[in-house]
């Protein structure tokens, strides 16, 4: 199970580092958005990997799930989206101002 | 009996799922694409409720309810993409 | 307590010359006056006490673990130096009253000269090493500030800067060598410094430690090679020049140098580095002094001069060194400042301080005249004068010296070299300026200054009187005081009689004298020598110099980096990352230390989904709608594995918020190209592939090093007391809004913030929205179809009635006010897509950015309202409530937090998609 879930970080990590290094703003977003996703499920793999369970005491379940590092993915998840979007406006401002989608702010 | 039916669910579920992936992959249109990611949600909500079952647990109940209720809004979207461009006019 | 008084009365008065004057039209100079004076009467008081041998010490802990303390200390040197700084700024301010002109900012030249005092009292009174650096910085800071008093003279200016460089490098050297000091003795704090004496000499770090403190030391005192910027300072006022770069501020090289004698001194590098640039500094400076046609320039390479001797007598080692130059430095600040004035005089009163122009001033200015004449005469060591007193001592001490063993003779006679040149250029500053013809070509008719501007001199010139007639009476309590202190110990032998009978220095003392003399009138021989070379001997050159080096190569370091490609920014990061990962990772192995959980069918469908869609977005990028629809897949396959590992909170959180995104990207494509152009080089792909396989083998890694290490955690703290304390059985949620409550606050604050930066970013941004689709075709011409109306109008209450479900029930349940926020934000946007912004927004006109902020004060208020109850910021507290239909209620006040975040989230996505909708709305207003 931790390899599989080392393989999905790896993987989702690759493909967002490859759209990073991309030259239109569209992509990069795309990039930024995997790489969130990466981000998040690694800061989540810090808690250990638990089966069938939730963080609920309500029910006397003998294991636990670790619930701090899923808050704080809980908000990174959150925070992610407003980050994005500032991305997403300021590549938008970019088109107005340069008139293309070039990261640089022109062609090369 | 429960616990074979609800295999026997996920296996059939899972070859929803591959196909569904399938003809995300082959398209051929766009529009093929948009319905195989909507079909791609209803299986999750399908394969969640499943999942409670197996675990006989309720916690899951509400993904499985706002996938109903709320993911059909990523297909509207995209449909309204496709025919017109704007999405909020 | 005191002693911090006495600084921060100038320090912290230094605004007072300048309100006073403006609101009451009082004097500044007054004003600056009275609080020097009541300084000077502070220090007074304890003066008694500690002119009977005591030390005293006070003051508080500041930041106790970095060894930073707020203590001070007053000893023998440092009452010598406290009284220099007040006594002689007091004088100065009278001085200062007369010498500038009435259209001149009196207000900020008093500001900045009480700051400057205020500094130099906290260096000299300071007993926390550190403490003492950063008012030394201080005295650079200000002392730049003074100098370039006149802003509008480039000279003033570039003068300043030089000294702010070289006495601002030295400072950072000073620190250095404080911070090691600290290191070797473990302890900031003078006292156990001076104790350690031995500890750091025979530390091996002991050469490092004394060239750092040598390099502040050097550079503020103006030693060769660092003595350039000295002259160049000479810009400033003159009342400037005879305070800070006479009598006091190059003597906190000095200073330093006597405070630190006892850790420092005695060995054979202290006095081979030491009195070898005292020495190179007093010869050099004194000849070259000798060639200055400007009254200041000559006077600064005097000071240099001198500063050199006492660098030199401090070198010895000695303690009868170590009271020569203190008495000497005492001598110097008296005579010098003196003559700095007088030369300031000159200057007013006929607008030259050339001395190929000026002559026979005598006739018209006889008392300032005589003035000038003895202070230049204790100046030269002419007996009877306090000068002559300490150049005995001097000269006796060059005899003494062991180091040099058969080269004994080195010394003296280099001592009586310098000397002769000093009595040289001591009798030309006088003979030059005040006989001869009278002067041509004069401006006006000099004649004597105001009463009041003669006064500070006469009183200086007074005590070189007083002080080479009678020194065992006025200077000799304080002198042993003060020598005490710098050597911690006994006093040597000593006297300070004016005859010790004929003996080896009296004779140097005769030879200077008469050599001197024969230099200075066969003067016509030497400067015709060295008439051409005056601008030779200049190091601001080279400085700038090499600041002009150092700014060029920046520029092409900069320019070479930095070439505004975020690609090329991006690659240098994750190649930088790469790199660091990888010095990081030598050693690790990866074996599996922990126990591992068996895979199942369902985690290895999921991971093959995952990859599979990620891998598929990447390649087929270009189309960028498909690729936006495969990281919706990925989105999706990334809430069942929160699903799938017990983290339905985060499910819920990544479903709403991947739906959101969607929307807000499709929102963007509609302005951009629907594919990207295939522009990449076969190279870049090449090479970005490869840096992206090596950077997500690196993450996977990491990842799988984390999940193979034994764990420990503290989740169990949060298990246990989140229904006991936090009143929920929801432990994720409990942890939001109680336990970990700050940060949330902070997480939404940054939320709101960025809606505020999207608003900002698009107002008045205009697009063009394509016509025609990327095939071509025209677009659809229904903009809201039925059938979505039909189905989007039911679904708002009914999402609206879920969100207070989840939020409800959030404290105990999955849910909670991130996720209800995000389900209301959904549903309302639905209403957006299906009847278009300026429907929707006419059917809910909320202000959302109000909201925003609504919700924020809601979070605070909660936080602050425990304040109420005497509880930390932020405490939580809940109860039960019965309600009639309901059954059993709980009430926890996280909840009205839990509130505020719900109603942040709401105004942030509306905000966000709303605002970016309406880009393009109805004739494409920018609103």
């Amino acid at each position: 199970m931790e390899a599989l879930f080392a393989i999905a970080i790896g993987t989702l990590t690759s493909c967002a580092v490859y759209l990073l290094l991309r030259a239109r703003t569209f992509p990069v977003l795309l990039g930024l958005t995997l790489l969130s996703y990466a981000v998040n499920l690694f800061l989540f793999a810090s808690g250990r990997l638990v089966v069938a369970s939730a963080p609920l005491t309500d029910q006397g379940i003998e294991h636990f799930p670790d619930p701090l590092p899923q808050a704080l993915v809980l908000t990174a998840i959150v925070i992610g989206f407003g980050m994005t979007a500032l991305l997403v406006v300021l590549a938008l401002r970019a088109i107005h101002a340069t008139g293309g989608d070039h990261v640089d702010g022109g062609e090369r | 009996m429960l616990n074979h039916a609800i295999d026997i669910a996920f296996g059939l579920l899972g070859l929803a799922v591959v196909f569904t992936l399938i003809r995300l992959a082959l398209g051929p249109d766009m529009l093929d694409r948009v319905l195989a990611l909507d079909t791609l949600y209803v299986n999750s909500a399908a394969m969640l409720v499943l999942y409670g079952l197996e675990l006989g647990t309720g916690r899951y109940y509400e993904a499985a309810l706002l996938i109903a209720m709320l993911g059909f809004v990523t297909t509207v979207v995209l449909s309204k993409y496709i025919t017109r461009g704007d999405v909020i006019e | 307590m005191l002693l911090s008084i006495v600084i921060l009365i100038p320090l912290l008065g230094a605004w007072l010359p300048t309100a006073l004057s403006r609101a009451l039209g009082v004097d500044p100079a007054r004003t600056a006056a009275a609080l020097a004076a009541t300084s000077l009467a502070l220090i007074l008081s304890q003066a008694p006490d500690v002119l009977a041998g005591a030390t005293l010490v006070s003051g508080w802990s500041w930041i106790p673990t970095a060894g930073l303390n707020a203590t001070f200390r007053l000893d023998g040197f440092g009452l010598l130096f406290a009284l220099l700084i007040l006594g002689i700024g007091l004088l100065v301010i009278l001085y200062a009253r007369y010498y500038l002109s009435p259209e001149e900012s009196k207000e900020r030249f008093y500001g900045l000269l009480l700051l400057f005092m205020g500094a130099m009292l906290g260096v000299v009174l300071a007993e926390n090493l550190l403490l003492l650096v950063t008012f030394w910085e201080l005295t650079s800071l200000s002392s730049f500030l003074l100098i370039g008093f006149w802003r509008h003279d480039a000279d003033a200016r570039r003068g300043a800067r030089l000294a702010l460089m070289v006495t601002g490098a030295g400072g950072l050297a000073l620190l250095a060598g404080v911070l090691l000091i600290g290191h070797v003795v473990g302890s900031f704090e003078l006292s156990r410094v001076l104790a350690a004496g031995p500890v750091i000499k025979a530390h091996p770090l002991y050469e490092t430690m004394l060239v750092l403190v040598l390099l502040g030391a050097f550079t503020k005192s103006a030693q060769f090679p660092f003595h350039f910027w000295l002259p160049h300072a000479m810009a400033a006022p003159t009342p400037v020049s005879a305070y800070l770069h006479s009598a006091t501020m190059v003597k906190a090289g000095i200073f330093l140098l006597g405070r630190l004698f006892p850790a420092f001194a005695g060995t054979e590098t202290w006095f081979y580095i030491v009195s070898g640039v005292g020495l190179t500094t007093q010869l050099f400076a004194a000849y070259v002094a000798l060639f200055r046609h400007d009254l200041k320039g000559l006077l600064a390479y005097s000071t240099v001069s001198h500063l050199g001797l006492i660098t030199l007598l401090f070198g010895f080692g000695t303690p009868a060194g170590a009271v020569a130059a203190v008495f000497h430095t005492i001598n110097h600040a008296v005579f010098k400042a003196s003559l700095f004035m007088a030369a300031g005089i000159v200057d007013h009163e006929t607008g030259t301080r050339d001395m190929r122009r000026l002559s026979g001033l005598a006739r018209f200015m006889p008392w300032t005249a005589a003035l000038a004449t003895i202070a230049a005469g204790a100046m030269a060591g002419v007996p009877l004068l306090n000068g002559f007193l300490s150049k005995e001592m001097f000269f006796a001490e060059t005899l003494q010296v062991q180091w040099l063993g058969s080269r004994y003779w080195v010394l003296p006679l280099a001592a009586t070299l310098a000397s002769v040149f000093t009595v040289a250029y001591s009798t030309r500053f006088v003979h030059d300026v005040f006989f001869g013809p009278p002067p041509q070509g004069l401006a006006r008719v000099p004649h004597e200054p105001p009463r009041w501007m003669k006064v500070p001199v006469e009183i200086l010139v007074g005590l070189c009187l007083l002080v080479g007639l009678l020194p065992a009476l006025i200077v000799d309590p304080l002198l042993r005081a003060a020598g005490g202190a710098v050597l911690q110990g006994p006093l040597p032998e000593y006297s300070l009689a004016l005859w010790h009978g004929f003996n080896l220095p009296v004779l140097m003392s005769g030879v200077a004298l008469t050599g001197g003399a024969i230099i200075y009138f066969a003067r016509r021989y030497y400067f015709g020598l060295h008439g051409y070379r005056q601008q030779r001997y200049d190091g601001r050159t080279l400085a700038e110099g090499l600041v002009a080096l150092a700014v060029a190569g920046s520029r092409r370091l900069v320019d070479g980096v930095a070439n505004a490609s975020l690609q090329r920014y991006v690659l240098l990061l994750l190649l930088a990352t790469l790199g660091v990962g990888l010095v990081g990772a030598r050693g690790l192995s990866l074996a599996p230390i922990a126990a591992l959980t068996p895979p199942d069918a369902l985690a290895v469908a999921l991971t093959a989904a995952l990859a599979i869609a990620a891998i598929a977005a990447t390649a087929l990028h270009t189309q960028r709608l498909l690729a936006l629809v495969l990281i919706g897949v990925v989105g999706l396959v990334v809430s069942l594995v929160f699903v799938r590992f017990s983290a339905p909170d985060l499910a819920l959180t990544q479903l709403l918020v991947e739906i959101v995104t969607v929307l807000l990207l499709l929102l963007a494509l509609y302005f951009m190209p629907a594919e990207s152009p295939r522009e990449s080089s076969r190279f870049r792909r090449v090479r970005d592939t490869m840096v992206a396989v090596a950077v997500g083998l690196g993450a996977g890694l990491l990842a799988w090093a984390l999940l193979t290490r034994p764990f420990s955690t503290i989740a169990w703290y949060y298990l246990e007391h989140a229904k006991p304390q936090g009143g929920g059985y929801n432990v994720v949620n409990v942890i939001l809004v109680d336990f970990r409550g700050f940060d949330t606050l902070g997480e939404i604050t940054v939320l709101g913030i960025a809606a505020v930066a999207i608003l900002a970013l698009l107002q008045e941004l205009r697009l063009v929205a394509p016509q025609r689709d990327w095939d071509g075709r025209p677009w659809a011409v229904e903009r809201h179809p039925l059938m979505l109306r039909v189905l989007a109008r039911p679904l708002l209450p009914l999402a609206l009635l879920v969100s207070v479900y989840l939020f409800l029930r959030g404290h105990n349940a999955p849910g909670g006010g991130f996720i209800a926020g995000l389900v209301t934000g959904t549903a309302i946007l639905l209403q957006y897509v299906a009847y278009g912004s300026d429907w929707a927004r006419e059917r809910l006109p909320w202000n959302y950015s109000t909201a925003i902020a609504l919700g924020l004060l809601l979070a605070t208020a909660t936080g602050l309202a425990s304040w109420a109850f005497g509880a930390p910021f932020l405490t939580s507290t809940f109860g039960y409530l019965h309600w009639p239909v309901v059954g059993e209620f709980e009430l926890a006040s996280a909840m009205v937090f839990d509130l505020g975040i719900y109603v942040v989230v709401v105004g942030v996505v509306m905000v966000i998609v709303g605002r970016l909708g309406a880009l393009s709305g109805s004739g494409g207003r920018g609103t």
